[in-house]
């Protein structure tokens, strides 16, 4: 049932990779072409100037040492910047990267999927479900001094369900919680509207994390700069659209239970710098200037295995996979046939070969390979080409205009498809399918937008495809992106969760299965509603998953015990420490 | 400050101590003499147009020049280094850059051109009119000149870009509307000091139109300088344009345009070099000729 | 840009060489007078930019309040949407938003930004002084490389001339960004002389992004003082100077070099724009704080406040720079009082 995809550490090093065979020809060739000379001879700088960081020396062989404590890590985020360092407000990935640092929820939830106490000693539902006690740990202090009780807990959701506070993820989370009370000292009830079986995954998020409520009582404004929660380090300052400065919490005792420490941290500081440029960041990680970086292109990955100064670590995070979502809303991806026609058409596994440089592997389900009941189904999204053109002969797109395109009463087959560089599918790879699906007639036109436009059009349902991806530890995720609920938005033009926009008899049944799924109090009847939904997900072709969204992370060798924190795979710094010495 | 005044005041005197070093033509403009020698120019001129020449060729005849087509897919030959087979290598899906690069010739050089039509056009009304009107009507509009000058160029085609959609078209109009305010300044005070100069005043104490001194004293004298603005704004246009692309809002994918290649190539600088580096020189190559040429023809003209 | 002064002074050289003596009059009425009234147009200038700029923001698709939700793509629920708009004033008609704005600026209040959740005057405060340092450094250096370059051109025969030139052609001709990624992969990865990105405290980090946005302007620099500098070594005071048995590196000092950096004044509202965009290509490129890149983001985020404090700022500058070097051109050439 589970087809676990644990984080995994990059290629064991081997003298003679591949970018230095090629770097060594690039060399040679050229410097044979004399008509190209003055060429040549730039080429062969650069050539020598990039292979350079690639065949440098192995300083020390690898021994097994002792953790030193002490020392800054400079960590770089080619994410945004957060708004707020509240996770609460909005609730998004950036922010969750740098909240695992210092913010903690109620509950831990494994790779397996199984869920452990945290902050929460230990919970207890009640009979119908619709009640869940939630006892704290005792011996828990804020940073700012605060103790951890049930009061915590009231605070914490009255915070969240405050519509000034402006949540987005985790409202959605408390979403079937009506009312929570104090029911002792450090036991606290939420009463639900309705079951919700998801509810432990919620709290085990770091959008749904604990903050001190005497924090929270300063009011958003000075909690998003600040947050006061319990994690292994704390927030000392932020310079904006510079970097957030994070100091070792030296009281820490909460470590998640798969932490290989117990007390403090072992660095003092680690400073969170913003460098959005891809070419910038990488550069300042090979140059040294910083020690970790994150969203570590492909290309580079493939650099940072060849050069013994560094090291890689990725990880999938959980939820949605990376897609590309079909309206069917309007156009020709009305029809099933030729949506289905459009994914059998494309090769996702050449895309990821050539231009990732085969360091991503390619996802055939809907949910991330490391989310619960995800059901990979190859042969669902493999490349037919002679079944997409049987497809399309079927659906009535029988005729051929001067370009070689399918048509259907003088109307051409075509889609347009948005792209933004921030949701992580390249334009490279959407250039690729533009091409083969041009091998069966198909047009795609592919339309870069920059991200406010490109949101602009998701949400006024103006796109045949649209990249898409949700982060969530969960299979409710599919309650979320697939229920036909999720389609409508009070006002034209806004934000809808479901962007397939598919309805009708369709629509009712994948609808009615997740619903099922995501009441049930019994994990075996979820899983047996979940295989089925995604089943009937995969059959109306609503989306085609490309890979899994993932923590990518490059760092100095000399930074040791870098980790990803489950269930989202944030990267984690407690047990981490510099061999510097 | 001092300096500058310092500086004016003994350039001044020297000129009064000797006038005008030409003969006076009929119409009352300085003819001078040539103090350049005659072959340096012929030089200036003729090479850096056989260049564009080829560059033409190539926009006009990609698909003679280019080995194959612009779009030609084959990603397993991703990223291959430059070889016989590819002379600028391959790129992330296996395109021929060669081929590409040939091809972008047409995109990059067509905005090249028509940004620089565009802002020269409007510059030509803007500078005529403020140049030729009366006090308030320069007023009004060297200070509509001045707001536009006072958005920075590249705001100025970022929100062109944003308003209309990334695309060729837009980035044709974008890198043309932000030149057309420093075109416009020049023309203005070429022609204020055309205007200013003794035949045109002559002309008006002639009683001549208005009309018709801009067709037969205005426009012979501001003609040839905009034609060396233009041949000088090509160059920028392009270098612009690239600019555009690389913040992501240049041209839209498949099609090959410098620019867009280069900020693509970019990501991969370490890996494949051959992406960055050719895109690149394509650009310079480009830009340095159409300047060139517009040095060359500048000083050709100031030698009549 | 050099055929500006170029021809400027070429034609008034040449016609107009005994004016200076007319207006000569009251130093009052030919500086001041007109002085003021610029400065009244710049309020002008200062107001139409704030208004353009206002409202072509309105015309820019997508919406603020995504700036406000944390940036576009958040998954905000249509209430928290609306909560925000209300919360914002963003439901207010046009106009009185548009009077709002007007009245805050007069008071110099620039409001807050949606994304950073601060006063704009404070994050433009915090952003300012990155840019001024890099584009007065470029500036400088962009002086330097050409006056240098411009003097070894100008003595050193025919060769040097061409070579220089070429040059500086080609220095004018190369996009920011390229030369910004050429340098890194050279001095940052491949050497590991300097750092990639301005991170680092010092002068060490700035090294590099001064480089790139200074020599792409030496470039045009170069070209425009090497043009001034021929015309002037050419010109009557410099053959008098000569007769008078000046040597060849002192007429180029003292008198073609003062000519040019004259013709440089005129540029320098020129030289600041480009700068400015330059700082927005050189800023994304070494991913340092700036002016410019906080434009580029609030652009692409709709953060409507910062865009419209960026504007008023750049254009405040700008008249700034255009009002002290059009005062020093009037005050340095009487000729031109007149206008």
């Amino acid at each position: 049932m589970t087809n676990r995809q644990p984080a995994y550490r990059g290629k064991p090093k081997s003298p003679t990779s591949s970018l230095v065979d090629q770097c060594v020809m690039a060399t040679r060739k050229n410097s044979l072409h004399r008509t190209f000379l003055a060429f040549a001879m730039l080429g062969a700088l650069l050539a020598l100037t990039a292979c350079n960081g690639a065949v440098r020396v192995d300083p020390a062989s690898v021994v097994t040492k002792e953790p030193v404590s002490g020392g800054t890590l400079v960590y770089a985020t080619g994410d945004n910047e957060p708004a707020c360092l509240d996770p609460i407000v909005s609730g998004n990935v950036p922010q969750a990267l740098v909240a695992s640092q210092y913010l903690e929820p109620l509950f831990f939830q494994y790779e397996s999927g199984e869920i452990g106490p945290w902050l929460a000693k230990s919970w207890k539902w009640s009979e119908d479900r619709l009640a869940l006690d939630i006892t704290v740990r005792q011996d828990v202090t804020f940073t700012d001094g605060q103790q951890l009780n049930a009061e915590t807990i009231v605070e914490n959701i009255a915070y969240i369900k405050d519509p000034k506070t402006l949540s987005s993820t985790g409202i959605l989370a408390v979403e079937k919680v009506d009312s929570v009370e104090k029911v002792s000292e450090f036991t606290a009830r939420l009463n639900l509207s309705t079951p919700d079986n998801a509810l432990l995954e919620h709290f085990a998020q770091i959008w749904v994390p604990i903050q001190s409520q005497k924090a929270l009582a300063r009011g958003a404004e000075a909690n998003c700069l600040a947050p006061v929660g319990t994690g292994p380090f704390k927030v000392d300052s932020w310079a904006k659209q510079q970097e957030i400065v994070l100091s070792r919490n030296a009281d820490y005792h909460t470590p998640a239970p798969t932490a290989g420490n117990s007390g403090p941290a072992y660095l003092t500081k680690v400073i969170w710098r913003f460098l959005p440029d891809h070419a910038a960041r990488f550069a300042a990680l090979q140059s040294g200037e910083v020690d970790v970086i994150d969203v570590l292109q492909p290309q580079n990955a493939v650099a940072a295995d060849a050069d013994p100064a560094l090291e890689t670590l990725i990880g999938s995070r959980p939820g949605h996979v990376v897609n590309l979502t079909l309206n069917t809303r309007t156009g020709p991806l009305t029809d099933v046939r030729v949506r289905e026609a459009f994914v059998r058409s494309v090769d996702v596994g050449a895309a990821l070969k050539s231009i990732f440089m085969d360091t991503v592997p390619r996802s055939n389900s809907v949910l991330s390979s490391i989310t619960k009941f995800n059901r990979q189904d190859p042969e669902a999204y493999s490349t037919d080409i002679e079944r997409a053109n049987r497809l399309l002969d079927e659906a009535g797109w029988n005729a051929r205009d001067s370009e070689g395109y399918r048509t259907k009463n003088g109307e051409r087959l075509s889609t347009t498809v948005i792209q933004n560089n921030a949701v992580l599918v390249p334009v490279s790879v959407l250039e690729q399918f533009q091409h083969s699906a041009k091998a069966v007639g198909f047009e795609l036109v592919i339309s870069q937008e920059e991200s406010a436009s490109f949101s602009a059009r998701r949400f006024a349902w103006d796109y045949g495809l649209s990249p898409l991806y949700y982060t969530k530890n969960s299979p409710s995720v599919l309650n979320i992106v697939y229920d036909s609920a999720n389609i409508s938005s009070v006002i034209k033009g806004g934000y809808h969760a479901n962007n397939n926009g598919l309805t009708g008899p369709a629509a009712n049944a994948i609808d009615k299965s997740l619903r099922l799924a995501a009441t049930t109090g019994n994990e075996m009847k979820r899983a047996e509603h979940y295989e089925p939904a995604q089943r009937l997900i995969d059959k109306q072709y609503l989306s085609l998953p490309i890979f899994d969204q993932q923590t990518r992370l490059g760092f100095r060798s000399d930074v040791e015990g870098v980790k990803l924190l489950s269930p989202l795979g944030m990267p984690t710094f407690y047990d981490t420490w510099l061999d510097r010495s | 400050m001092t300096q500058s005044i310092q500086t004016s005041h003994s350039r001044i005197s020297s000129v009064q101590d000797q006038p005008a070093d030409g003969p006076v033509t009929e119409d009352g403009s300085v003819r001078r003499k040539s103090r350049l020698p005659a072959s340096g120019i012929g030089a200036g001129i003729i090479l850096p147009l056989l260049l564009l020449i080829g560059l033409a060729a190539a926009a006009v005849l990609p698909s003679v020049l280019a080995p194959s087509g612009p779009l030609d897919m084959n990603p397993a030959e991703a990223f291959s280094s430059p070889s016989a087979a590819h002379w600028f290598g391959t790129d992330e899906s296996g395109r021929d850059v060669f081929s590409r690069v040939i091809h972008g010739a047409r995109s990059s050089l067509l905005i090249g051109v028509l940004a620089t039509v565009i802002g020269l056009g409007l510059a030509l009304l803007f500078g005529t009119v403020a140049g030729l009107g009366t006090r308030a009507v320069d007023f009004a509009v060297s200070r509509f000149l001045e707001v536009l000058f006072a958005f920075p160029g590249l705001l100025l085609a970022l929100l062109v870009i944003t308003i209309l959609g990334p695309g060729i078209v837009t980035t044709t109009i974008a890198v043309g509307l932000s030149a057309a305010p420093g075109y416009a300044r020049m023309i203005r005070s070429q022609v204020l000091s055309v205007r200013r100069s003794g035949y045109v005043e002559a002309s008006i104490v002639q009683g001549r139109s208005r009309a018709f001194i801009f067709r037969n004293h205005i426009l012979p004298n501001v003609s040839a300088p905009l034609f060396v603005l233009a041949t000088l704004g090509v160059g920028q246009a392009i270098v612009w344009a690239s600019s555009l692309s690389f913040l992501g809002l240049g041209a839209t994918p498949p099609h090959p345009e410098w620019g867009s290649m280069l900020s693509l190539g970019r990501l991969y600088i370490g890996n494949a070099w051959w992406l960055t580096v050719f895109p690149g020189l394509f650009i310079v190559l480009s830009a340095t000729t159409t300047t060139l040429l517009g040095h060359g023809i500048q000083r050709k003209l100031k030698d009549k | 840009m050099s055929l500006d002064t170029d021809n400027r002074t070429d034609t008034d050289r040449g016609q107009r060489p005994l004016h200076a003596g007319n207006s000569r009059g009251t130093w009052l009425e030919s500086v001041l007078v007109p002085s003021s009234l610029r400065i009244l147009g710049a309020a002008g200038v200062l107001w139409a930019v704030a208004t353009l700029a206002f409202f072509t923001m309105r015309l820019v698709p997508g919406d603020p309040v995504d700036a406000l939700l944390g940036g576009p793509g958040n998954n905000a629920t249509e209430a928290v949407r609306h909560a925000t708009r209300e919360l914002n004033g963003l439901n207010e008609p046009l106009l009185v938003q548009y009077s709002a704005y007007l009245s805050r600026l007069v008071t110099g209040n620039l409001g807050d930004s949606y994304q950073l959740r601060e006063p704009v005057a404070q994050v433009l405060g915090e952003q300012l002084g990155g840019t001024l340092v890099l584009a007065i450094l470029a500036l400088v250096s962009a002086w330097i490389l050409a006056l240098g370059l411009a003097l070894w051109a100008a003595h050193g025969g025919k060769t040097a001339t061409l070579v220089g030139n070429l040059l500086e052609i080609i220095s004018a001709a190369v996009p920011h960004f390229w030369l910004g990624s050429l340098l890194i992969l050279v001095f940052s990865v491949g050497l590991q002389w300097l750092p990639a990105t301005s991170g680092a405290p010092g002068f060490e980090g700035l090294l590099l992004p001064v480089l790139t946005l200074a020599i792409p302007l030496a470039g045009f620099l170069g070209q425009v003082l090497r043009e001034s500098m021929l015309s002037a070594m050419k010109s009557p005071f410099a053959i008098s100077a000569r007769a008078r048995g000046e040597s060849e590196a002192s007429v180029s000092l003292r008198h073609a070099l003062r000519h040019a950096a004259l013709g440089g004044i005129g540029l320098s509202g020129w030289a600041m724009g480009s700068l400015i965009s330059g700082a927005v290509v050189v800023e994304t490129v070494f991913s340092r704080p700036g002016i410019g890149r906080t434009l580029l983001q609030s652009v692409l985020v709709r953060d409507v406040p910062v865009v419209l404090g960026v504007v008023v700022l750049v254009a405040v500058v700008y008249i700034f720079v255009t009002l002290l070097s059009d005062l020093a051109e009037r005050l340095a050439d009487p000729r031109l009082r007149d206008r």
